[in-house]
């Protein structure tokens, strides 16, 4: 087990007009890895980085920094830097002085600045960029003079509040790279704030789904997309058909009227759950051969894939992604492996979600 | 295009209008007539009397320094107040400090300058600079928060978060970040408190004692005694200096935008040259 560099323990945010932002948060960092907090906007995630940050105190709970509780400790005097969502570039200096704000405050001689300063723009690959007004720059250059005006202080943790999140599509998706990048050559620990989840999956190394000012789940991208605690996390990550059905037995699931094989198990025989189904996961077939028959509604072309919609005899909507188009009206069939059912428990605790798990898939 | 030939001589009317009084004062510091009546030849003569006039002299330079010290200090104080009421969480004690500050903006000088009369006598402060400078100072304050405030709004609450992130202290997130992005705020409030200084009369006519005088009142004063042409050489000497800070503050203007577009290389030659 690696010391984390950051715990959170029970942590609660309570505001004077008694909103709750933050319930009982847990939460380990290790170092040199890449985390996301995942969640709708109003969530609470902005407000983990701002008590992180030392912007914001936690009304309850505490937070440690490499052992050490560090609550009390004012931000200008944590070991973290961040990256703000509007980048909050100061406007009335340059890219140089930008970025040499933070070692000129701790008055590092003058070459050393220079020097670790225009290594840190090439390090965002803006070498040439030092004398240029802020004015001057376009929006995916701010993000990348915000990087690195904060990695130049060698932080031990870079927070990232949506950084991305004003940029356009293309762009977002070469900065996702490049900051995945920038995290693994520096063996800096990012905690990335976002409410994409397309971002969130294809950069982390672990994911904290948050609502309401909740962790629902944590755990690495192919667990939460493959294994989502919940509805809303099932919702919210992906795209999903989700249906109520009810347990047999292990291993058994019913729903739509039918039995299904199943991966899933612990649960007590009769009990209702809720049953997830990827629409990537369901393959078109014909009628004869399907495990269920749907008629198409309708269907959009999204480039890489069709988004079929279509409906069954009970009258569910079916969510479907194939690489093929089909006809709107026809009936067709669709089938799944026992691996692409996916059964949620109503009010399933994080913890005993993850023994359960254990459980089964430990035989 | 009726319509627009309307307008330009509506505009040069308004505008002769303005400055035909000033011109005419003007034109006649110029006569040897000794009197406005009639223009009977050139003289340097009325200028030659203001400076000898020893009095004179002395006033204009209280009058500058008085200008000087209250738009420095209303500067401090009311930059900080702009800081204050913009740091104000709740919207009531925002709005109400703001209403606060304006109702003296627009209040008459006549009141402020005997409530302020009534004020020095009953705490027994007696009249003179003293007193002047702090009415300057009251009146002036208002006027400073009034034009730094936008500046302050318009300030994101994260380029300070952004400081102190990157571990400056107070003080300097105060110095380095906020004090640089309001500057202009703070500049033309210094230059709006100095000229509302420099012209004052009501407030000042109210709290000046004996031994103490402004322009603006030993003006008023002189010119009840009679017609005097030194009072219009004196108000050609003003008229050139208000001139000579108009288009000073343009150049500061035009310096600063063009260091600004120098720096991105976008200069244009013919600034540059133009610049002290």
């Amino acid at each position: 087990m690696v010391k984390p560099i950051i715990e959170l323990k029970n942590i609660t945010k309570r505001y004077d007009d008694g909103f709750t932002a933050l319930e009982n948060i847990d939460l380990v960092i290790e170092p040199g890895k890449f985390y996301s907090l995942l969640g709708p906007s109003g969530s609470g995630k902005t407000t983990i980085l701002r008590i992180i940050a030392g912007f914001t105190d936690a009304t309850e709970g505490e937070v440690i920094f490499e052992g050490k509780k560090i609550n009390d400790l004012p931000a200008n005097q944590r070991k973290v830097n961040t990256v703000f969502q509007n980048y909050a570039l100061f406007p009335h200096m340059d890219v140089f002085d930008n970025v040499a704000f933070g070692l000129t405050l701790k008055k590092r001689p003058e070459k050393e600045i220079r020097e670790r300063v225009l290594n840190a723009l090439k390090v965002v690959q803006l070498p040439g960029y030092a004398n240029r007004e802020i004015s001057e720059l376009s929006g995916g250059q701010q993000q990348r003079v915000a990087i690195a005006r904060a990695i130049v202080n060698e932080p031990k943790v870079l927070l990232l509040d949506e950084p991305l999140s004003a940029l356009d599509m293309k762009l977002r998706k070469d900065m996702q790279y490049e900051l995945r990048e920038l995290q693994q050559r520096l063996k800096i620990t990012f905690i990335f704030v976002t409410h994409d989840q397309e971002e969130a999956l294809a950069m982390s190394d672990e994911i904290f789904v948050m609502n309401d000012g909740k962790a629902l789940q944590s755990g690495t991208p192919v667990d939460i997309y493959d294994e989502p605690i919940n509805h809303f996390v099932a919702n919210f990550i992906g795209e999903s058909n989700i249906l109520p059905g009810k347990m047999i037995k292990d291993f058994e699931v019913e729903f739509v009227g039918k039995k299904f094989e199943c991966a899933d198990a612990g649960m007590r025989s009769g009990e209702k759950v809720e049953v997830v189904l990827r629409p990537e996961d369901l393959d078109i077939t014909t009628p004869e051969q399907g495990k269920l028959v749907v008629t198409v509604d309708t269907q959009l072309f999204r480039g890489d894939h069709f988004e079929i919609v279509g409906y069954d005899e009970d009258g569910n909507e079916w969510l479907i992604h194939s690489t093929n188009p089909v006809k709107d009206g026809k009936k067709i069939g669709l089938t799944f492996e026992p691996e692409d059912i996916h059964v949620m428990r109503f009010g399933e605790k994080e913890e005993d979600f993850d023994a359960r798990l254990e459980q089964y898939e430990e035989d | 295009m009726k319509k627009k030939h309307f307008s330009t001589i509506y505009l040069v009317l308004v505008f002769l209008l303005l400055y035909i009084p000033i011109f005419y004062l003007i034109f006649y510091s110029f006569n040897k007539g000794g009197d406005m009546n009639r223009f009977t030849g050139f003289t340097w003569q009325h200028y030659l009397d203001l400076f000898a006039d020893q009095r004179m002299l002395i006033i204009v330079l209280d009058t500058l320094l008085l200008a000087l010290l209250s738009s420095l200090i209303a500067t401090l104080v009311g930059t900080m107040g702009a800081i204050g009421i913009a740091a104000r969480k709740q919207k009531k004690v925002k709005s109400a400090l703001l209403t606060l500050n304006n109702v003296l903006m627009v209040s008459p000088d006549v009141i402020i300058g005997a409530s302020f009369l009534i004020l020095f006598t009953a705490l027994g402060i007696s009249l003179g600079f003293g007193s002047v400078l702090i009415s300057h100072i009251a009146f002036s304050i208002p006027i400073v928060v009034l034009l730094v405030l936008p500046k302050v709004n318009e300030m994101d609450s994260s380029l300070i978060n952004a400081a102190m992130d990157l571990g400056a202290t107070r003080w300097q997130t105060f110095s380095r970040v906020i004090v640089p992005f309001i500057a202009p705020g703070i500049f033309s409030g210094f230059f709006m408190a100095f000229t509302y200084s420099l012209d004052d009369f009501a407030v000042t006519f109210f709290v000046t004692g004996n031994g103490f005088a402004t322009l603006a009142v030993e003006i008023y004063s002189r010119a009840r005694q009679g017609i005097s042409l030194e009072i219009n050489a004196l108000s050609a000497v003003m008229f050139l200096f208000a001139l000579i800070l108009v288009v000073g503050y343009y150049f500061i203007e035009q310096y600063s935008q063009s260091r600004r577009k120098r720096k991105s290389g976008k200069s244009t030659l013919g600034t540059e040259v133009m610049l002290p």
